[in-house]
């Protein structure tokens, strides 16, 4: 019934600075193809109907749920994913931030809420406490471990202002 | 979710001829935050057969103002509406229903002609094709009803829409209506007011299913005029409203001299409240004004068993909208 020529299509698209050919199906989302297709299974899947966050990945540098969004749109992409934090074995500050403010209980939500941090520092260097609530509000963590993870965020800002010569 | 034919739009009219070809069978995508939710649980009866990207046409991102008010593009983000200092500064009712609309990595990819087109969240229309399969509601031009017996606690307190009782679950919808926007698609400029149709079928919308919105005009506000939006919902930072308002009111002299008030999350279409826009007209807006206003709001309200508790939320967020444009 359908031509079997638009259910299956070639992209090229970097991940973690990597360019990749991948044939993808159409229907298949972002996140199933950087999880069975890429080896990237530090991007979560949980809910898989965008109400959760697990997913949360950047694309262009802007934080999206990767299970809403379908691979074969991604031509041409920028992806980053929790694997392209730490550089030769050395974790990002926001990654370090993370474990010395114990951002993560059972670990589940930690890619998600990391990379939205990433796009959220990104833009504002310098958020308040509800400047990151907003930020990390489609980022769920059923541990409850919010109150660390704000701290966290607010840490991993310190860091990098430091890093940069601004702190 | 089941494979389709998937197609990159190059220009408009490619994406309407697409359309046409796949007849009844087809869905524009733009940020898909709300489509590909329906493609995954299967809602509709028939699974379509083509999907058309309107992300790979050019020209439909822009956000600018000129003498006629602020053009938005059909593919604009709610994201860039609700970070937009322009959008802030003169149209502040529409930048805050994009910033309380779902949550920030869904604003990143939710644009605002989706935000207006999205269907229904009705959980038996929205029933998954799992267990017992896709619900053949009245909606989807089945036989029944399954809310007005069942769990109808986030439904309709105005009455039904040819037997369906699921509400318009849009925030920026009211914003725009209370701005007085006029939508712009392929074939005709629709006047905001005129735009959501329940009666339509299973859209939300008037729209042909080969039409597509391509751009959103919401005039410049006359001198005195200001604008403002609020939403109850159960968990602040994702969930849809169980009841949102936005008003845009103009002032002169100390008095009233306009007013559009908009409710949503209450009736299958955005509800305008025209007979609380009628008392403010030459008054100046006080506490009591606007309390007045929020019971005219709700008083041809016809609550269902589980869902009184709305009536109340009507009321007291048209106040409370009115009173956020007086400050
Ligand atoms: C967990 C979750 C929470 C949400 N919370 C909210 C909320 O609080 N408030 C709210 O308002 N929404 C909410 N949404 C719904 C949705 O994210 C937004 O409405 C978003 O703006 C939809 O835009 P989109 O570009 O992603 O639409 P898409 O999914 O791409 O499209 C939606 C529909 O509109 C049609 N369409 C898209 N663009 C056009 C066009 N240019 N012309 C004609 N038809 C078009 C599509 O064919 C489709 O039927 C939520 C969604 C999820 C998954
Ligand atoms: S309220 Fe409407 S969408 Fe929901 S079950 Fe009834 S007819 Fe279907
Ligand atoms: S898995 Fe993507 S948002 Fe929950
Ligand atoms: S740490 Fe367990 S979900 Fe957040």
């Amino acid at each position: 019934m359908i031509p079997a020529e638009q259910q299956t299509k070639l992209i090229k698209l970097t991940v973690n600075g990597e360019t990749r050919a991948l044939s993808v199906e159409t229907h298949w989302t972002l996140s199933k193809v950087l999880r069975n297709e890429c080896g990237h299974t530090g991007t979560k899947e949980a809910c898989g109907e965008g109400a959760c966050g697990s997913c949360t990945v950047l694309i262009d540098g802007v934080a999206v749920p990767a299970c809403m969004v379908l691979a074969v749109e991604q031509e041409g992409k920028e992806i980053e994913t929790i694997e392209g934090l730490s550089k030769g074995g050395t974790l990002h500050p926001i990654q370090e931030a993370w474990l010395e403010e114990y951002g993560a209980q059972c670990g589940f939500c930690s890619p998600g809420m990391i990379m939205s941090t990433k796009a959220l520092l990104s833009k504002n260097p310098d958020p308040t406490v509800d400047e990151i609530k907003e930020a990390i509000g489609g980022n769920l963590c059923i541990c409850n471990n919010y109150e660390h993870i704000i701290n966290a965020v607010r840490s991993a800002a310190k860091k990098m202002a430091k890093e940069q010569g601004r702190g | 979710m089941k494979r389709f034919n998937h197609f990159d739009a190059t220009s408009i009219e490619d994406a309407v001829s697409l359309l046409q070809k796949h007849k009844d069978a087809s869905y524009v995508i733009a940020g898909g935050s709300d489509l590909v939710g329906c493609l995954k649980d299967k809602i509709w009866m028939a699974y379509p057969e083509a999907i058309i990207n309107l992300k790979t046409i050019p020209g439909l991102k822009e956000i600018r103002t000129d003498e006629d008010g602020l053009h938005l593009g059909a593919l604009v983000t709610l994201t860039e509406i609700a970070e937009s200092d322009i959008v802030k500064k003169e149209w502040a009712g529409l930048a805050e229903a994009a910033r309380r609309t779902a949550s920030a990595l869904l604003r990143n990819i939710g644009t605002i002609a989706g935000n207006i087109c999205q269907e229904n969240r009705c959980w038996y229309y929205r029933y998954p094709n799992k267990i017992g399969g896709s619900i053949d509601c009245v909606r989807k031009g089945g036989k029944r009803c399954l809310a007005v017996p069942g769990d109808h606690r986030f439904h309709s307190i105005f009455g039904q829409v040819k037997k369906c009782i699921a509400v318009n679950p849009s925030d920026t919808a009211p914003a725009l209506i209370a701005l007085n926007a006029v939508v712009k698609t392929t074939t005709r400029d629709v006047a905001i007011d005129a735009f959501f149709s329940a009666e339509m079928g299973s859209q939300s919308t008037v729209l042909d299913r080969d039409e597509i919105v391509t751009e959103i005009l919401v005039p410049h506000p006359a001198p005195g005029s200001a604008s403002a939006f609020r939403k109850l919902a159960y968990r602040k930072a994702i969930d849809f409203a169980m009841v949102n308002c936005a008003a845009a009111i103009t002032v002169e002299g100390g008095n009233v001299i306009s007013a559009r008030i908009c409710l949503n999350g209450v009736h299958n279409n955005p509800r305008r409240c025209q007979e609380s826009e009628a008392l403010l007209i030459g008054q100046p807006l006080t506490d009591a004004l606007a309390k007045q206003a929020g019971e005219l709001a709700v008083a041809e309200a016809k609550p269902l068993l589980q869902n009184i508790y709305k009536v109340q939320m009507a009321k007291t967020i048209v106040a409370d909208t009115l009173m956020d444009c007086a400050e």
